[in-house]
């Protein structure tokens, strides 16, 4: 979509337009409410504008125990689950790019098994399992069930990036005499790094927000960020406890947005859902 | 569909058979197997296997029965056949000539309207729900602006069957729009230019060009919301009535509140068999684009 480098005199653009006004009231504003909501002290019906502005309830939010012990959760659990999920899927995934043994093509395509079903029907079918096996209300239930949620991105993007590291120059390394481990550390992970980066950060932000599973396998014991707006949202009359906690939930997709936004735009990422 | 641009990746490299290879992905996949696959299989036995006054266990489909003479149960899936088709409908309706209008504009405007129909997939549905309640709620931001030019207040869709739907058009936007573009990428300037010429007309270029050429794609976008939307939990749960509830909040309450697993269990498999013509066409397109 770049510009024409000749100079035509366009004739205005008006249905950009329209789409450009519709989509800013749909999408930005609601979300320009809640940022009102979380830096405002009064605000009344049935003044338009707040009768006060101010940080009150950024102090009484970030006072509250529940806040900071669901904060640490879901911290903990979205850091557990990316490095586990590294752990298990990094390997694999450079198996699937490199190496050829029995069964690659269709072990490549059983992660996609989760995405057949609809998602909470399957998490209830899996909290089935762990209703047996105790994992209901545990941190390690809530670990497992959403560390299946990161397999297809943990293992498929990077089997994109190590097979898109240039062959020609880890081969060069061997000839010269370098191991096998040191040609892995010094060309092959520099170059796929990035994008094994933005699958981690992927996994961590997807994490951060997985509201479904944490809620019925882990809820009440298990208590994260998303959790505890659903109940801020239910049973919470201060509004601005609600807004302060979206502005701070919000925080990581913004950094995911920063990152992700060339990744998203490019085509290969649509064709990841199957467009 | 072609697989020779981005999406492709290079094929297998030739090399000897080593199962070395087999236990390095042995983790994820024995995770797979336990996680996903035996919790399915384990999910239609335990249903059609129940547990007998006797204390033995024998063949039955009295959980099937029940969901299907159950009018709450009835209701609660009629609401959810409703939600999922208008939602898609209403999908298509709204994304179509948004993907439309970006491919075939180059004004800098199309950039910004880019931007903005991706932004909800960076929004959780968390934030989502709140943000919906404190401008379309009782007393909320669009009430407010009413109020101040005289106007009577709206009748919230807070609590009412449209509240999920709004919800999940919203949250589907940037996907459908993203796979529907990805389509139409597939329809050259050329078609159109050739049909132009012709003395075709817009709606007649729609019809008989672009449409026949993304079929495919809409398709996928259709399948992929189905997918997410018949099983939805959080948006329903938050912003729709309490009965009848969509099949994700239904579960969830058969399951944690109830403390009924079988009947909760029966639910998800009920919600799989209606699912399942979308999933495996869904998932048969993914793995189309991508070759290990």
């Amino acid at each position: 979509m770049s510009a024409p480098s000749i100079k035509v005199s366009q004739p205005i653009d008006w249905t950009g337009i329209a789409f450009a006004v519709i989509l800013t009231l749909v999408i930005v504003f609601p979300l320009l409410v809640v940022g009102t909501w979380a830096f405002t002290n009064v605000w009344r019906f049935p003044s338009v504008i707040p009768q006060e502005f101010g940080l009150k309830f950024w102090y009484q939010t970030l006072a509250r125990a529940d806040v900071w012990s669901s904060i640490t959760m879901s911290l903990t659990l979205a850091t557990t689950v990316t490095v586990l999920s590294a752990i298990i899927c990094l390997p694999a995934a450079y198996a699937f790019a490199r190496l050829d043994f029995p069964g690659r093509d269709i072990l490549f395509f059983s992660f996609l098994a989760g995405h057949a079903f609809p998602k909470f029907g399957l998490l209830v079918a899996i909290a089935g399992i762990f209703l047996q096996l105790n994992l209901i209300g545990t941190f390690w239930g809530v670990v497992l069930i959403q560390l299946v949620g990161t397999l297809l991105f943990m293992i498929w993007i990077p089997v994109a990036a190590f097979q898109a590291v240039d062959r020609r120059m880890e081969e060069a390394a061997r000839d010269v005499g370098a191991s096998p481990l040191r040609v892995f550390w010094s060309i092959t992970l520099p170059q796929a790094g990035p994008t094994i980066a933005a699958a981690l950060l992927l996994s961590f932000v997807g994490t951060f927000y997985e509201t479904e599973g944490a809620w019925l396998i882990g809820a009440p014991q298990v208590r994260t960020l998303p959790v505890l707006m659903i109940s801020f949202i239910n049973n919470q009359p201060v509004i601005q406890y609600g807004a302060v906690l979206s502005v701070l939930l919000w925080v990581p997709s913004f950094i995911a947005l920063l990152f992700a936004r060339r990744v998203v735009n490019s085509g290969s990422f649509a064709k990841g859902f199957g467009a | 569909m072609t697989t020779t641009d981005a999406g492709a990746l290079a094929p297998a490299p030739t090399q000897r058979k080593r199962p070395i290879g087999l236990l390095l992905v042995a983790a994820p996949v024995l995770l797979v197997l336990w996680l996903i696959i035996w919790p399915i299989i384990s999910a239609v036995i335990q249903t059609l296997w129940l547990p007998t006054p006797d204390g033995g266990r024998a063949l039955s489909v009295s959980s099937y029965q029940f969901f299907a003479s159950d009018p709450y149960s009835r209701a609660n899936l009629a609401i959810t056949l409703w939600t999922t088709g208008v939602c898609a409908i209403f999908l298509l309706i709204i994304c179509l000539p948004i993907a439309l209008y970006l491919r075939f504009s180059n004004s800098r405007i199309a950039a910004y309207v880019q931007g903005l129909a991706i932004f909800p997939m960076f929004v959780p549905s968390i934030i989502l729900s709140f943000a919906f309640i404190r401008v379309l709620g009782p007393n909320g931001t669009v009430d407010l602006l009413l109020n101040s030019v005289g106007l009577p207040k709206i009748k919230s869709p807070y609590l009412t069957p449209w509240g999920p739907v709004i919800g999940l058009v919203w949250d589907n936007i940037p996907l459908t729009v993203l796979i529907l573009l990805s389509g139409l990428g597939n329809v050259s300037n050329q078609a159109i230019e050739a049909a132009r010429d012709v003395g075709a007309g817009r709606f007649a270029l729609l019809r008989h060009i672009i449409l026949p050429r993304i079929s495919n794609s809409i398709l996928v976008a259709i399948s992929f919301a189905v997918l997410g939307i018949f099983s939805a939990f959080t948006l329903p749960y938050v912003l729709g009535p309490a009965a009848p509830e969509m099949m994700g909040p239904f579960m969830q309450r058969t399951f944690r509140d109830l403390f009924d697993p079988t009947n909760a269990i029966t639910q998800a498999v009920i919600t799989f068999g209606f699912c399942i013509v979308f999933g495996l066409f869904y998932v048969r397109s993914v793995a189309k684009n991508r070759t290990p």
